[in-house]
């Protein structure tokens, strides 16, 4: 398993890479809920909150064919419920168009509620793209952990990412031995689909047990070396003027994307 | 049916980030009580086994393929609250590293994926095994049911929240998340069973485990 499976290109090193981790999580959030407040007909200010992405995104030396093809992942939602809603609405009707036997009717109201709903999540889906190509997990976790997410929670996500790697490499020997066994049949319908269907429930029953006594024994080692339900970590977390200027930057940009929107 | 950001209007995500807080907070407090300090672990290493067995594909129609949601197993398996948690923590990590699911529509995730499908899908499954009794038969057709049902009642409460955050009308969005996800839960149900029955026949201890 490479190393990078999780939080790839988060290890180059830029301007962007060597804040603190804290200063990104927090511009992330001011930035999705700037977004999320902006009203859908602000067409400039979706313009320039994406020159500002893509700026970063350059600063972060991402190769940006990348974060586009990742930023692809909000893409399913919206085709399965938002692609009818320019065909529902009532309002003030754009045009109408005959395809085959059926009228169908665009909608002013809802070409802008589907426009609302996919820059907004395009925008935030790159938003967050840039955090997690820019901050190791356990970093993340880190920054989460001191802006006051819970300390269990932190804990057991830390335990999650650490066995994570373990179970998806026992998984992918496990696919590994299912494929050279030809489990793969080319028929997947009827008899053959259930076949399948029972392989890949076995492997995950296999996967469980194996991942249950995996935890026993973590928890039989840790106990041994004197775990008494506290994690104890060093944490060198510390805001340097660069977070400062970056931080008061990023703010000054939405603002003044914000005003540009209230204006005019 | 992991909702992204943009999808919720302010008031429909405050209100399901407040819920599922308290849920999880909750589900966190009974795990402490019940399990001890082994909770941290367990929980961490459970969550890592849901996300590794979410990525076993099975050819689902006409190419398509599908995987494990496993909400529901989890919640069988280690009792609602634990499988609650252990779902929240999968989902955390899906927004924040592969962005499936919005970071303002989390709590509205956490609701439906987390919350509203380990308690289905768990009560469900007792209820079933409560009729049938507690064998084979009983666990299997309880396993297929509260996992067909921990999808489908998400897929709903997901189509209410996009129909409250004004987005696509009750309408549209309801018929077709309840009929897309009917067919996606009978996958979930499937799979559901065959790994109910694979640990019943290796290793039933772990079907009696205490339920958190």
């Amino acid at each position: 398993m490479k190393h990078s499976f999780i939080d790839k290109y988060s290890d180059l090193d830029s301007f962007i890479h060597r804040l603190d981790p804290r200063t990104r999580i927090l511009s992330t959030l001011a930035f999705i809920l700037a977004v999320m407040v902006t009203p859908p007909t602000a067409w400039e200010a979706f313009a320039l909150y994406f020159v500002l992405l893509a700026a970063l995104i350059i600063l972060a030396q991402l190769p940006p064919l990348y974060v586009l093809k990742r930023s692809s992942v909000v893409l399913p939602f919206v085709l399965m419920v938002a692609v009818f809603v320019p065909f529902m609405g009532h309002g003030e009707m754009t045009g109408s168009y005959n395809v085959w036997v059926w009228r169908v009717s665009l909608s002013h109201e809802g070409l802008l509620v589907l426009w609302n709903m996919l820059v907004k999540s395009w925008l935030s889906a790159l938003a967050l793209i840039l955090l997690s190509s820019t901050t190791r997990f356990p970093d993340l976790l880190k920054g989460l952990e001191r802006l006051g997410v819970p300390r269990v929670m932190v804990m057991i996500l830390s335990f999650m990412y650490r066995y994570i790697f373990v179970l998806a490499d026992e998984v992918m020997r496990m696919r590994r031995a299912r494929d050279s066994r030809g489990g793969l049949g080319t028929r997947v319908w009827g008899r053959e689909q259930l076949r399948q269907i029972r392989t890949v429930g076995n492997m995950i029953g296999t996967l469980f047990i194996r991942s249950y006594e995996r935890a026993e024994r973590v928890y039989g080692a840790m106990v041994a070396r004197g775990f008494d339900g506290q994690v104890r970590t060093l944490s060198a977390l510390r805001f340097r003027r660069a977070d400062w200027g970056f931080g008061a930057a990023f703010c000054a940009a939405l603002l003044l994307i914000g005003l540009i929107t209230v204006i005019s | 049916m992991h909702i992204p950001d943009g999808f919720l209007n302010t008031a429909t995500a405050a209100a399901t980030y407040v819920v599922s807080a308290g849920g999880v907070g909750y589900s966190i407090k009974e795990a402490n009580k019940k399990l001890g300090e082994k909770h941290v672990p367990l929980m961490g290493v459970m969550g890592a086994f849901i996300f590794a067995a979410q990525m076993l594909n099975f050819p689902v129609m006409g190419g398509t393929s599908g995987h494990l949601i496993g909400g529901a197993l989890a919640a069988i398996l280690l009792g609602p609250w634990a499988g609650a948690l252990i779902m929240t923590c999968v989902l955390i990590v899906q927004a924040l590293v592969f962005q499936d699911g919005g970071i303002t529509a989390l709590g509205a995730n956490v609701f439906n994926m987390a919350l509203l499908a380990c308690f289905a899908g768990y009560y469900l499954y007792r209820a079933v095994v409560s009729l049938m009794g507690e064998n084979r038969t009983g666990t299997l057709v309880g396993g297929f049911v509260g996992a067909w049902a921990s999808v489908f009642v998400a897929a709903i409460a997901c189509a209410i929240e996009l129909a409250l955050s004004g987005r696509v009308p009750l309408g549209v969005a309801l018929p077709a998340m309840a009929g897309v996800h009917a067919l996606i839960g009978i996958g979930e149900g499937l799979i559901t069973a065959v790994v109910l029955s694979f640990v019943m026949a290796t290793r039933a201890d772990l079907l009696q485990l205490q339920k958190v």
